[in-house]
C-alpha cells in the first residue's frame, strides 16, 4: 500500500499508481480517489483507478482540483479510469 | 470533442439530459414564489388554520406538491439511477409526469384558494395521473436496484408506499367534497398530511441524506446498523402517527413522537458521523441551511409532543405543522437544492478547455445570502404570528419569504443560464 489509511487498495506498477475502489459503498470510492490525489506529490500526475461503475458524481470534484478523467479499456469486471492532473 | 460525453467518458448513460432534472427544479423555484404569495394573501387565516379551503391550504399544497414533490421527482429521476446503477429505460414518461404534475398542482391550488370544484377535480385527476407515473418509474428503478445502496433503497420503498397512500387519500378527500362519502373528513385529511409529510417527504429526505450529505461533505460511509435502526424508528413513527390520528389515543400519540424523536436523533448522529470523517471542512451556506433545518425538525417534533401531551401552546398544532413543513422541509430543500443545482450544471456543462465549469463559478453567492436572511426572518415572523395570533407578523413573514424565494429563483436562473452558455 502506498497510502495506508485510504479506504481503497492502492499500489504502484510500471504504468503508474493504481487505486482499486471496487467493493466500497458510495460515496467511499469518491472519497478514496480524492484523498489519494490530494496526498500525491507535485510530480505525480497519473492515477489509474479500478472502479465498479462510471463515477459521474466525481467529475465536478476532479475539475475543482484540476484533474481530468478518461475511461480506458480494462478488465471485464471493472471500469478503468485514467485520472490526469491538468498541467 | 468538447462535450460532456467526452469528459464523462461514457458515463452519460445514467445521466439524464440536463433539461429533465432542471425543469423540475425550475418549476419548484416558481412554486416556491407562488407558495409565499398565496400565504401572503391568506395570512390572517394562518394561525387558526385546520385544513379548511382557502389561500393557506392552497399555499400548503403549492409548497408540498409544487416545491417538495417536484424537487423530489427531479432528484429521484437524476440521482437514483446513478445511486442504484440502473439507468431509466425511457425518458418520455419522466416528461409526461412533469406535464401532468405541474398543471395539476396549479389547478388544485387555484381550486383550493376559492373552492372551485372544477379546478379541484381537474387538478386532482392530473396530479393522480402524474404521481402514478412517478410511482411506476420509481418502482421500476428500485426493483432493478438489486443490492445497490440497500439503506437508500429501503427509504425509497417506504416513501413509495407513502406516496401511494397520500395520493389515494387525497383523491378520496376530493371525492368526499362532491359525494359526502366520508364519516370523518378531517381525520382522513390529517392522516393524508401525516403520510405525505412524514411518510413520503420525511423518508425521502432521510434516505437521500444517507447519500447526499456524505457525498457533499466527502465523508467515509455511514455505520449501517445505526442507519437501519434509524429507518426502522422512522417507519414505526409514521405507523404510530397514523394509528394515533385514527383512534386519537394519547399513549399512541406519545409513542409516535418518541419513535419520531429516536429516528431524528439516530439520523442526526449519523450525519454527525459524516461530518467527523469529512474531507471538506468548510461546507458553506448550504450546510448552514441544512443544519438549521435539522434544528427546526427537533423543535417541531418537541412542539408536537407537547401538543400531544395537552400542554397549552397557543395555536400549537399549527405551529407544529409550520415548524415541520416550512421550518424543516423547506429549509432542508433549499439547502440541498443550492448544492445540487451547481453540481448538476457542472456535470452537464463543459467549458472551453473541455473541463466542467468549477462549482464555485456556478454558485451566485449574493442571491443565496439574501435568501438565507429572508428565509430565517420569514420563519421567525410567521412562527411569532402563529403563537401571538397577530396576522401582521404573518404578513411581514410571508412578504420576507417571498423576497427570499425570488432571490433563490435568481440564483437558480443564473446557474441554469451558465449551463446553456457553456453547452452552446
Amino acid at each position: 500500500m502506498i497510502v495506508d489509511d485510504n479506504p481503497g487498495k492502492n499500489w504502484r506498477a510500471l504504468d503508474g499508481l493504481h487505486l482499486d475502489v471496487r467493493g466500497l459503498a458510495p460515496p467511499e470510492p469518491m472519497v478514496a480517489i480524492l484523498e489519494l490525489i490530494e496526498t500525491l506529490s507535485d510530480d505525480e500526475n497519473l492515477v489509474i483507478v479500478h472502479h465498479f461503475c462510471d463515477p459521474v458524481f466525481i467529475y465536478p470534484e476532479l475539475a475543482e482540483r484540476g484533474w481530468s478523467c478518461k475511461i480506458v479499456p480494462g478488465d471485464s469486471d471493472e471500469v478503468r479510469l485514467h485520472l490526469r492532473k491538468q498541467l | 470533442m468538447n462535450s460532456p460525453a467526452a469528459f464523462l467518458g461514457g458515463a452519460k448513460d445514467r445521466l439524464l439530459p440536463a433539461s429533465i432534472p432542471f425543469r423540475f427544479f425550475a418549476a419548484a423555484c416558481i412554486f416556491h414564489i407562488l407558495a409565499w404569495s398565496f400565504l401572503l394573501i391568506g395570512a390572517e387565516n394562518l394561525s387558526k388554520f385546520d385544513g379548511e379551503m382557502g389561500f393557506v391550504l392552497a399555499a400548503l399544497h403549492l409548497l408540498t406538491l409544487g416545491v417538495f414533490v417536484l424537487t423530489a421527482m427531479g432528484a429521484s429521476y437524476q440521482l437514483l439511477p446513478v445511486a442504484t446503477l440502473s439507468p431509466l429505460k425511457n425518458i418520455w414518461p419522466v416528461r409526461l409526469s412533469f406535464w401532468l404534475v405541474v398543471p395539476g398542482t396549479l389547478l388544485l391550488a387555484t381550486g383550493m384558494s376559492d373552492a372551485t370544484m372544477t379546478f379541484l377535480y381537474a387538478g386532482g385527476a392530473l396530479l393522480g395521473a402524474g404521481l402514478a407515473v412517478f410511482a411506476f418509474l420509481l418502482t421500476d428503478n428500485l426493483l432493478r436496484a438489486r443490492k445497490a445502496m440497500p439503506i437508500v433503497t429501503a427509504h425509497g420503498w417506504g416513501a413509495l408506499a407513502a406516496l401511494a397512500g397520500f395520493v389515494a387519500l387525497g383523491l378520496i378527500l376530493l371525492g368526499d367534497l362532491f359525494n359526502n362519502i366520508l364519516d370523518d373528513h378531517q381525520m382522513i385529511s390529517h392522516i393524508h398530511m401525516v403520510v405525505a409529510v412524514f411518510g413520503f417527504m420525511g423518508l425521502l429526505s432521510f434516505g437521500f441524506s444517507h447519500i447526499l450529505i456524505p457525498m457533499f461533505a466527502l465523508s467515509r460511509g455511514l455505520p449501517p446498523r445505526q442507519a437501519w435502526l434509524q429507518f426502522a424508528s422512522a417507519i414505526f413513527a409514521v405507523g404510530f402517527a397514523v394509528v394515533a390520528v385514527t383512534i386519537n389515543n394519547l399513549y399512541v400519540w406519545v409513542g409516535a413522537f418518541v419513535f419520531g424523536l429516536c429516528a431524528c436523533f439516530l439520523y442526526l448522529n449519523l450525519m454527525g458521523h459524516a461530518f467527523k470523517t469529512a474531507m471538506r471542512k468548510r461546507l458553506g451556506l448550504s450546510f448552514v441551511m441544512i443544519k438549521l433545518s435539522w434544528g427546526l425538525l427537533i423543535a417541531g417534533m418537541l412542539t408536537g409532543l407537547l401538543v400531544a401531551l395537552k400542554l397549552d401552546i397557543p395555536n400549537g398544532s399549527t405551529l407544529f405543522g409550520f415548524l415541520i413543513i416550512v421550518g424543516w422541509l423547506l429549509t432542508f430543500m433549499s439547502g440541498i437544492l443550492q448544492r445540487i443545482i451547481p453540481f448538476l450544471t457542472s456535470m452537464h456543462a463543459v467549458g472551453k478547455n473541455g473541463m466542467p465549469p468549477l462549482l464555485s463559478e456556478l454558485t451566485a453567492k449574493s442571491p443565496l445570502k439574501i435568501h438565507a436572511v429572508c428565509h430565517f426572518c420569514a420563519l421567525t415572523l410567521c412562527a411569532t404570528g402563529i403563537v401571538t395570533d397577530i396576522s401582521y407578523f404573518v404578513i411581514a413573514g410571508a412578504l420576507t419569504g417571498l423576497i427570499g424565494a425570488i432571490a433563490f429563483a435568481v440564483f437558480a436562473g443564473l446557474a441554469m443560464s451558465k449551463l446553456r452558455k457553456n453547452s452552446d
